[in-house]
């Protein structure tokens, strides 16, 4: 469903996103994290078709991703998502199913659907004078009145308390549910573990990383092994009567073994640890600015 | 595009632009409007109204004299008391300023005086009276049948000696215009221009002085009292000072200052706080984005031009669908230089600093050409010129409407032009400092050196508007300062027009920073230039070369009356515009210290070229 090749974008003599490829498929939901400045949101505006490559392809359904008919079929949601503050939700709504010409009645029909879904009242009281979290839904329904099939979410919760950035993730996720290909990025990087099925981890213009997240855990985690011990061993810190040891490897879960048994003590339990996306992300990033210096 | 995108994008810009203004904002630009109207209207009506009533009279309702006194504004009639002149003097302090006694012996007038001294007000009244009763007389007069009878005339015939070879018909003395049909006494009052020979065509045969000098406008074709060009006398011709003219070109341009602030913090708006970005993503063009929301403000403009235009109709004046017509290139110049402004701008302080820029720029591009509307053709420079005359009855010609209007919407269309190539995500919302923004939006239409043809030709109509701008503004001085001047003005203005262009597609790369390239892109400046400046000719059709400065400027040769002359300035540009622009490109091809020493170098070499060439030629 959607195509980025070799994707290079600079502004002025500034590299922003440099040799970003990769595709997704449909009914995915396909994240993107990546610290500050990493190209994440020049990325993702790419495929809505409102950054305008500097060299590369971005493809989705097979059109150019710039396109009109494109365009129409493809929900963006920015980052920052500033509505016009004298209007209402509802006539906000309606002038951008006006936009992308849907049908008054269905309009409508879908602006209060989602509406419903997402909770929110007030739909006649003027954008200025509403939360932000009210806000963020409207601008979300607002991504949606088109029915796309392609959503594009930079930050989705943004921004939002957690309970509203809970019922935010658990919509995305819903969405991908009914059949739409979504792309995401967040720096919350529990929601994307949480909701992507695909994930690309970028830093400094570059994907570093990307793939399932167990492959991914697979082919750059490490995983841990804590070691619980009667007795006091290097290292170790005091965990509830016991003492614990976070070590790499099976060879080190023996040595920290010979070494309780040499104060006397023995080891009560082993426990093995999967690296979280943030623990991935982590190292990832860590290493791209090792081989950068 | 699509109208109807364009039209609900316009519906929605209407709908936001009137709920985020309050009650007290709009209250202030209803009263805005208001004064607007009031004063174009009282000023187009009868001209500043501070005479009004400031002579008090007293006179009897049963005197011949009441009339004429109860018919001039300026005079105050005041019941009579006989008593205040029972000495035989009027006293100042007793009501009157002057007193007109009916009595058996016949009439007598009585000056206020202080001292034994008619006081200077006094004085003043009474002529403003004399003038009332003379005014009277000539429209009584007007009534009359026979109006041969009504208006004797009298020839005197002198022969004398004819002592100038020259004569003086050579600049235009406008001896012996006819002074209408009315078959008055015309002296005429042409300035050689062909136009406003003769008087205002009143039964009383014109308001001229004949005298060969600057013409005298008509003012009195709007004539709602019927007081203008009655009294035949030196003292009733018209002031030189087109007052008229000036207030109605203050009535049409002073709402369109008004619009282009909301416009433009409209447009900065949708930047400002990236709302604009949904717009972008949504399936619609920029252009119907952009036209979407301009159309309001023109719609506006129009709007409050035609309320205006149909109250001046309802008061009996001349003004018709021309006049609306006229102000559609000025309001589009404005929303366009506003829009541009808009787009370049980083914040609502220098949105500010551009749109006053933009509204002390061309309301005197607007104004002050159309003020000399009846007087000299470069009023029609201004596309407000149409609309006065229009407005006072003078009629344009179709030459004279294409060349008022055409630049204004050529600049427009090339602003607009311009401000779309950066109306994208990473223009809109990103700081970028205002000049890179420009090289940006020059850029945006360059993808290799024979781009520059068109881009620099585009750029002509706004060394056009500039140019007329430069004669607009030093044409009243000598002509030794003024031609000298607008040669230096020019060079530096058309070297700037071809160079910036080439220097932006260094900037951006896109094309290499090599002798060649600079080379190929200079000569298609230069080329690009050279055909589009030759739609400076268009300033014959208004006659403007007889004008000295604008002869000087556009560089006809038609003044030197040789067809060598004219053939040689035709061709002869060419070779200059390609050379200068080499030259600058050259310079741009090294940086930015290299571009402003070819562009220096540039300027001066045109600067000789005016100096040696034109001034010579012309």
């Amino acid at each position: 469903m959607i195509d980025v090749r070799d994707l290079r974008k600079e502004y002025g003599g500034f590299v922003a996103v440099d040799g970003v490829s990769f595709d997704v498929d449909p009914g995915e939901v396909f994240g993107i994290v990546g610290p500050n400045g990493a190209g994440k949101t020049t990325t993702l505006k790419s495929v809505a078709g409102l950054v305008e490559p500097t060299d590369g392809v971005v493809e989705v359904g097979g059109a150019p991703a710039d396109a009109r008919e494109t365009r129409r079929r493809l929900g963006f949601l920015p980052e920052e998502s500033p509505l016009y503050e004298e209007m209402s939700a509802l006539s906000y709504l309606r002038f951008f199913a006006d936009l992308y010409d849907v049908p008054r009645d269905v309009a409508d029909t879908r602006i209060h659907d989602a509406l419903d879904r997402l909770e929110l009242d007030h739909r006649r009281r003027p954008l200025g004078d509403t939360s932000k979290g009210m806000r963020r839904k409207v601008a979300i329904v607002r991504s949606l009145v088109n029915d796309p099939d392609v959503v594009v979410y930079d930050e989705p919760a943004s921004g939002l308390d957690p309970l509203t950035t809970n019922y935010v993730v658990e919509f995305t996720r819903e969405l991908a549910d009914e059949g739409r290909t979504v792309v995401f990025s967040a720096h919350n990087l529990y929601h994307v573990e949480e909701v992507c099925d695909r994930v690309a981890i970028m830093n400094e213009g570059a994907v570093v990383a990307k793939g399932r997240l167990e492959e991914l855990r697979e082919r750059y985690g490490r995983t841990e092994y804590h070691v619980y011990t009667t007795v006091e061993v290097p290292e170790a810190v005091a965990d509830d009567g016991r003492y614990r040891r976070v070590v790499e490897g099976m060879d080190d879960v023996r040595r920290v073994e010979t070494a309780a048994e040499e104060r006397g003590g023995e080891v009560t339990d082993i426990r093995t640890v999967e690296p979280s996306l943030e623990r991935l992300f982590l190292d990832l990033a860590a290493a791209d600015d090792r081989a950068e210096a | 595009m699509r109208p109807r995108k364009l039209l609900r994008i316009a519906r929605w810009e209407t709908t936001t632009g009137v709920g985020g203004l309050d009650r007290g904002a709009v209250a202030v630009v209803l009263a805005a409007v208001a004064f607007v109207g009031a004063v174009g209207v009282v000023g187009l009506v009868g001209g500043v109204a501070i005479e009004d009533g400031i002579y008090r009279v007293g006179v009897d309702e049963n005197s011949r004299f009441h009339a004429p006194a109860a018919e001039d504004p300026s005079l105050a009639v005041v019941e009579p008391d006989p008593a205040v002149v029972a000495d035989g003097r009027l006293e100042t302090g007793q009501g009157y300023d002057i007193y007109v006694q009916e009595t058996a012996d016949g009439t007598r007038l009585y000056l206020a005086e202080t001292g034994g001294e008619p006081t200077e007000k006094s004085r003043a009244a009474a002529t403003a009276f004399r003038e009332a009763v003379e005014a009277h007389n000539e429209r009584r007069m007007r009534l009359e049948s026979n109006e041969t009878a009504a208006f004797p005339v009298v020839v005197t015939l002198e022969f004398v000696a004819r002592d100038d070879a020259d004569g003086a018909d050579a600049d235009g003395d406008g001896d012996g215009g006819s002074g209408g049909n009315g078959g008055g006494a015309g002296d005429g009052s042409g300035s050689g221009d062909g136009d406003d020979t003769g008087g205002p065509g009143g039964p009383s045969g014109g308001t001229g002085t004949g005298d060969g000098g600057v013409g005298v406008p008509s003012l009195g074709a709007f004539d709602l009292f019927g007081t203008a060009g009655t009294a035949g006398s030196p003292s009733d011709i018209s002031p030189p000072f087109p007052f008229q003219s000036l207030v109605l070109a203050f009535v049409f341009v002073l709402p369109l200052n008004f619009l282009i602030q909301a416009y433009g913090s409209s447009m900065l708006a949708e930047r400002l706080d990236r709302r604009g970005e949904l717009l972008l993503v949504a399936p619609v063009s920029p252009a119907e984005i952009v036209f979407g929301k301009t159309l309001p403000y023109l719609a506006a403009a129009l709007g409050i031009t035609t309320v205006i235009v149909a109250g001046l109709r309802w008061l009996g004046g001349g003004a018709g669908p021309l006049s609306v017509l006229a102000v559609v290139p000025l309001a589009l110049l404005f929303l366009a230089t506003t829009f541009l402004g808009a787009m370049f701008a980083r914040s609502y302080k220098e949105l500010t600093f551009v749109s006053v820029t933009v509204s002390t720029l061309l309301t005197t591009y607007a104004f002050v050409p159309a003020v000399f509307a009846g007087t000299s053709p470069v009023a029609f420079v201004s596309p407000l010129t149409v609309a006065v005359r229009d407005l006072t009855g003078a009629g344009v010609t179709a030459g004279q409407l294409a060349f008022a209007t055409g630049p204004a919407t050529l600049v427009a269309g090339v602003c607009f032009l311009l401000g779309l190539g950066v109306y994208r995500e990473e223009d809109l919302f990103t700081q970028r400092p205002v000049h890179l923004k420009a090289l940006d939006a020059l850029a945006g239409r360059i993808r290799r050196p024979r781009s520059l043809v068109l881009v620099v030709a585009l750029m002509v109509p706004f060394v056009f508007v500039a140019e007329l701008l430069a004669v607009v503004l030093l044409f009243a001085l000598p002509v030794a300062v003024s031609v000298p001047a607008v040669f230096g003005a020019i060079a530096v203005i058309e070297e700037l027009a071809k160079g910036v262009p080439v220097y932006a597609g260094f900037v951006r790369g896109r094309y290499d920073r090599t002798l060649g390239a600079a080379v190929a892109a200079g000569s298609a400046a230069g080329v690009g230039f050279f055909l589009a400046e030759k739609l400076s000719l268009a300033v014959q059709v208004v006659g403007l070369p007889e004008v000295a400065v604008a002869d000087a400027a556009f560089q006809t040769g038609l003044g030197s009356g040789s067809l060598a002359v004219v053939a040689l300035l035709a061709v002869a540009p060419l070779l200059l515009h390609v050379v200068t622009a080499t030259v600058s490109a050259v310079g741009g091809s090294r940086g930015r210290r290299g571009f402003l020493a070819g562009l220096a170098a540039a300027a001066l070499l045109h600067l000789c070229y005016n100096v040696a060439v034109v001034s010579r030629l012309v």
